[in-house]
């Protein structure tokens, strides 16, 4: 562990997961987006891929050029001294996501929330969420937070298919599928917006820190 | 150009895989078992990331459009060009119009198919593997289907010697089923029991595995936890979902979850679960992450042995 509270571990032969604390929260997301964007700018050799998550974020480097313990020790260092602060990053951009609101699990939703389907719905599209990460199958962004009363745990059975476009909500989050995948959220909607495109520049629509709305299409 | 006359259940293709999109969700993907794919290259005389072939489930035939150098790695098959039998990780030549034909796959899982110059395809975000669920990548996103046609590339180097053959104490050792793990980043969450349990008993591949992640049946560890918010994996991560049964993911795992991490795979050993069918078993083995490392050093100089061998051997 170094002065700031940060501990280092190897996930495997090629990577290093630094953790930065226990419990989650906005805050703490901010300061781990900002510092993987200063380790993006440090360009440390050897370094191939960084990926930001709730509590911790990892860095995936070419173990037959650095050891786990020069990679560690060269990567605390450089998580203390972020030259990247919350909010320093790139402007975030506002997208509106038309849907459907016919998914598979509405009427088990508002049954569960005691809500009618139109209050799922409007609940749902009220507010304006943030993309805290993006992760899962390509362009999966993981959008909070979710009205408390539509929180929900996941389904005890993941489907064995979800169709792309499914726009679905667990625990305080919400999410667009971007792909025909196994999943286990509940199911509310639907959306043509195309959410990653390999062809694309780049290919997922949403960035961390985007704001997303979601508008009820009849 | 090679063309695929008769196609197995499932044959794509891979190449070493996408190392620098998993913060947009991308797997890292490309082969299961990328040092089969890795010594069929060096054996074709490719550089070892190139594009080959992977193949599993069943027999095909892929027919020669040109004259070409091929090799054959990882599972153990029945092979044979023109009737002749096609010994594995072994140089050939074969000339245009000649065809491969693979029986049964009769042990392992995923069979590696390198030819000279390697599979040509378009690269996306990085690569040329398939990326089945988001059907990208490979040839045109999906599993290749009798009739499809693929070009080759350039070649890079000379062509090792038609009959070269790779000496089997550089391949990995399969039939051991011991695969070695360190510490995974959860692995203080769990308790003595569980590790114990985890390191010494024995565990099955489900007949629920695939490139995603191969689920293990035996005695199960405690889930001490449930689930955690959600942070990067890699493939060969053991986690433990709520029944606690491990899942070991694999190539086109999901870049980040948020079951329990207990142990990680070490990458020289990854070979040998990954080329395990439902049924079989493995024993897992702690190392340290410096032990881990130098193992994956060795393989990787193993590998550059044979492709210096395969090289010297065109003189």
């Amino acid at each position: 562990m170094n002065s700031k509270g940060l501990r280092a571990h190897s996930l495997g032969d090629s990577a290093v997961t630094i953790a930065f604390g226990r419990e989650r929260s906005s805050d703490l997301l901010e300061r781990i987006h900002a510092t993987a964007q200063s380790l993006e700018a440090a360009k440390i050799p050897h370094v191939e891929d960084i990926v930001p998550a709730y509590l911790a974020l990892t860095v995936f480097y070419d173990p037959l050029h650095a050891s786990y313990d020069e990679m560690a020790k060269k990567l605390l260092d450089a998580c203390e001294r972020p030259t990247q602060l919350p909010g320093d990053g790139a402007e975030p951009r506002n997208h509106v996501i038309p849907v459907y609101y016919d998914g598979l699990d509405l009427d088990a939703v508002a049954a569960a929330t005691g809500l009618s389907t139109g209050d799922v719905i409007s609940r749902h599209s009220a507010r304006a969420y943030t993309v805290d990460l993006l992760g899962f199958v390509p362009g999966f962004a993981y959008l909070s937070e979710l009205d408390p009363s539509l929180h929900l745990p996941r389904r005890p059975e993941p489907r064995p298919r979800v169709l792309a476009g499914s726009v679905a909500i667990a625990s305080a989050q919400t999410a667009v599928y971007p792909l025909d995948t196994p999943g286990g959220w509940h199911i509310i909607g639907r959306t043509g917006t195309v959410m990653f495109d390999p062809a694309r520049d780049p290919p997922a629509l949403l960035r961390a820190g985007d704001t997303v709305r979601f508008e009820p299409v009849a | 150009m090679i063309t695929v006359t008769r196609a197995p259940p499932y044959l794509t293709v891979q190449d070493s895989g996408r190392m620098r999109s998993r913060a947009s969700g991308v797997p890292q993907g490309g082969a299961i078992d990328s040092f089969a794919l890795r010594t069929a290259n060096a054996l074709a005389g490719n550089q070892l990331d190139a594009a080959g072939l992977e193949w599993a489930l069943g027999g095909g035939s892929i027919k020669f459009e040109q004259d070409a150098v091929f090799a054959l790695s990882g599972a153990k098959a029945q092979a044979t060009l023109s009737g002749r039998s096609v010994p594995p990780c072994t140089t050939l030549y074969a000339r245009s119009g000649e065809e491969l034909t693979i029986e049964q796959i009769s042990s392992g899982r995923f069979l590696y198919l390198s030819v000279r110059g390697g599979i040509d395809v378009p690269i996306v975000l990085g690569s040329r593997s398939t990326y089945l669920p988001g059907r990208f990548g490979g040839h045109l996103g999906r599993t290749l289907k009798r009739g499809d046609s693929l070009a080759l590339g350039e070649p890079s180097s000379r062509s090792p010697a038609d009959g070269f053959h790779c000496a089997a104490d550089l391949l990995p050792r399969y039939e051991t089923g011991i695969v070695h793990v360190t510490l995974g980043t959860h692995s203080d969450l769990f308790d003595e029991a569980s590790w114990r349990t985890l390191t010494e008993s024995e565990y099955k591949v489900s007949a629920a595995s695939d490139r995603t992640g191969y689920k293990l049946q035996g005695a199960p560890l405690g889930n001490p936890v449930g689930t955690l918010p959600s942070e990067a994996g890699c493939p060969g991560t053991i986690q433990v979902p709520g029944d606690g049964f491990p899942i070991a993911l694999m190539a086109d795992a999901p870049t980040v979850g948020g079951y329990p991490k207990i142990a990680v795979v070490a990458e020289a050993d990854l070979p040998i679960i990954a080329q395990r069918s439902p049924g079989e078993t493995i024993r897992f083995e702690l190392i340290t992450i410096e032990q881990s490392q130098r193992s994956l050093r060795r393989r990787a100089s193993d590998l550059h042995t044979i492709s210096q061998l395969a090289i010297r051997s065109s003189r």
